[in-house]
């Protein structure tokens, strides 16, 4: 019973986080039919943002996340301006070498900054503490996590569904020529949403940072944790990112209590079953 | 009587091709043939051995990467079968090398028919990310069990001299004859394939899947086809790979850095066409060796596949045909 619980707790902990990673891909996406393979990437570059600053600068990680956060919007909007806008009218198979490259390009960039060592944020007001409740242990970094991929979520959904700039997403995603001749700037509009994909996943990456080890090629893994996510909630839908974010937590975390060797398997699974059987996820349209 | 020729004359020829191909394709023979004696160095025959292997790989996977225009970024799967089936049955059964290649292959197509089922319901990126997935649960589960040798891999018993039912040899000059051998089987397959009925039906489907259907192709049926030859294609080189290694693990023969590198070397030199794989193996796998060696010699990480994926950004912005695109249009313009 008190396992059962705990499992629960640190999955949808988890699964919060996995939330907000399967955001921006979600909404970039929706917006522009295009699958970001470098999603995990810039993820990556959030992680060692908060690393590095909390290494070498005597700051807090916590505050490293808006300087991640920002980081990962220039990084998006670099990457949409230099590379994404000219494989957009190409054949699929070359969006999809083009991310990528990109992914495969950022991952040794940082093979080549900081060698393949793993590292760990080793300091920090919340780095290994932990908050009890009862007789639930929770990871203090964890709560806190889960905690601000609740609130940038609800500012991301705000921003879609609240705001003229967020009208205008939603017009690109229906119908971008349509878009273009009301006037909304779509190629603005598709920066826009890597920006955002970019920071969100970036900031995503500096809280996970807290508890989860560093290393180069920490991105794939969590590009595909995102694919299944996202397939899961639906291709494009914000709801059923979070939904499905929760649900993946659950998985991973629990299937990892039995048979820990093969937990990313069955995250695999989920995806090519939910693909094969219910395209368009459980929110999708 | 007829048939047979008929058949010789379609693996063989190359008539619909443009006599500077042919002239080309004779040229590289001949490089080919002859290179074990030029080349006197152990890491040059490495780098050639390596090369044909790549392009073996490429021809394969250019089956359901090029002609069908599928995106699978899962062919290392394929390749561990074959390298596996070969590994186990000789340490095994002592089984002789060419015996394991047949059930490598069989095993790889069969698995992939099995998984071809669901997987061709889905379309471009979802197929794309689908095919990853299964190689990555096929990694992990050689990795956890332990019949298969687990994370440790398997090792192949040594065996002296030249030896031609396990064909394990002593000098690599065997080994690129062999390997050179398994190369053009499959290149004449491939254009064999290229020009059969199922050849042209699957270049029907990647170009326009509402006018192949309604010309009476069934779409589905020749997909599924198509990925499960492309699926025993790949076992061939695996098996290959297990006794030139002489050792094989999860890590070596079925990583996702195999699928993409088997997928690029056909990208950068051209999908869809029976050049692009050789042409784009002996672009990136020269590349590969020596400036991977030269980098890694200066404790310089990662910038060999910086510049991979650089190449890969500019291929897919600026000429998604790959090299033979950017020839075949200079030739157009030639002749125009």
């Amino acid at each position: 019973m008190e396992l059962a619980v705990q499992l629960i707790v640190y999955g949808i902990l988890m699964g919060l986080v996995f939330a907000l990673i399967a955001l921006g891909l979600s909404l970039i996406f929706g917006v522009m039919n295009i699958v970001n393979f470098a999603h995990g990437e810039f993820m990556m570059v959030g992680m060692y943002i908060a690393y590095l600053l909390s290494t070498f600068l005597p700051l807090d990680p916590l505050l490293s996340l808006p300087f991640a956060a920002g980081a990962g919007y220039l990084l998006g909007v670099v990457s949409y301006r230099l590379l994404i806008h000219h494989i957009l009218r190409g054949p699929m198979v070359a969006q999809l070498f083009g991310t990528f490259g990109l992914m495969l390009f950022l991952r040794y960039l940082a093979m080549y900054i900081f060698t393949p060592d793993v590292r760990s944020i080793k300091q920090g007001i919340l780095v290994g503490k932990t908050l009890s409740m009862g007789w639930i242990n929770v990871d203090a970094s964890k709560v806190f996590s889960a905690g601000v991929c609740v609130l940038a979520f609800a500012a991301v959904y705000w921003m879609i569904y609240r705001t003229k700039l967020g009208r205008g997403l939603r017009a690109t995603s229906i119908d971008s020529e349509a878009a273009k001749y009301m006037g909304i700037d779509t190629k603005g509009m598709n920066a826009l949403a890597w920006g955002i994909g970019g920071a969100t996943v970036a900031l995503a990456g500096a809280l996970l940072a807290h508890f989860y080890y560093v290393t180069p090629t920490v991105g794939m893994l969590f590009t595909l944790i995102a694919f299944a996510t996202v397939a899961l909630g639906g291709f494009g839908s914000i709801v059923g990112a979070f939904i499905a974010g929760i649900l993946i937590g659950l998985i991973m975390v629990i299937s990892g209590q039995f048979v820990s060797e093969l937990k990313f398997s069955f995250i695999y699974a989920v995806y090519f079953l939910v693909v094969v059987f219910r395209p368009r996820g459980l929110f999708g349209w | 009587m007829v048939r047979l020729r008929q058949l010789l004359i379609d693996i063989f020829s190359f008539r619909d091709r443009p006599r500077f191909e042919r002239i080309g394709f004779l040229i590289f023979i001949l490089i080919v043939l002859i290179f074990p004696w030029m080349v006197t160095s152990a890491y040059g025959r490495a780098v050639m051995i390596k090369f044909l292997l790549f392009a073996l790989f490429g021809l394969g996977w250019n089956l359901i990467g090029g002609y069908g225009g599928q995106v699978d970024l899962g062919q290392a799967k394929n390749v561990g079968f074959g390298a596996y089936a070969t590994a186990l049955m000789i340490v095994w059964w002592k089984v002789p090398f060419w015996i394991t290649v047949i059930p490598g292959i069989v095993i790889a197509a069969a698995e992939s028919f099995v998984v071809a089922y669901p997987m061709f319901r889905l379309k471009g990126h979802y197929f794309a990310i689908a095919t990853l997935c299964v190689a990555l649960v096929w990694k992990e589960l050689f990795i956890f069990w332990d019949w298969t040798g687990g994370a440790r891999g398997v090792e192949l018993p040594i065996r002296s001299g030249v030896d031609f039912v396990y064909m394990q040899f002593n000098s690599p000059i065997y080994y690129h004859y062999f390997i050179l051998f398994l190369f053009l089987m499959q290149f004449f397959f491939v254009n064999w394939f290229r020009k059969s009925k199922l050849g042209y039906e699957v270049q029907a489907v990647r170009d326009n899947e509402d006018a192949a259907a309604s010309l009476g192709i069934n779409v589905y049926r020749t997909k599924v086809i198509n990925y499960t030859i492309a699926g025993g294609l790949g076992a061939l080189g695996g098996s290959f790979m297990a006794v030139y290694y002489l050792y094989i693990d999860p890590d070596a023969v079925m990583p996702l850095d195999l699928s993409i590198l088997i997928a690029m070397t056909v990208m950068v030199g051209g999908a869809g066409s029976i050049w692009g794989p050789i042409i784009g193996a002996a672009i990136l796998i020269p590349l590969d060796m020596y400036l991977g060696a030269w980098l890694g010699a200066q404790k310089r990480l990662g910038i060999d596949f910086m510049i991979y994926a650089m190449i890969m950004m500019v291929i897919a912005a600026k000429e998604p045909k790959g090299i033979w695109g950017i020839i075949e249009r200079v030739r157009k313009k030639r002749t125009r």
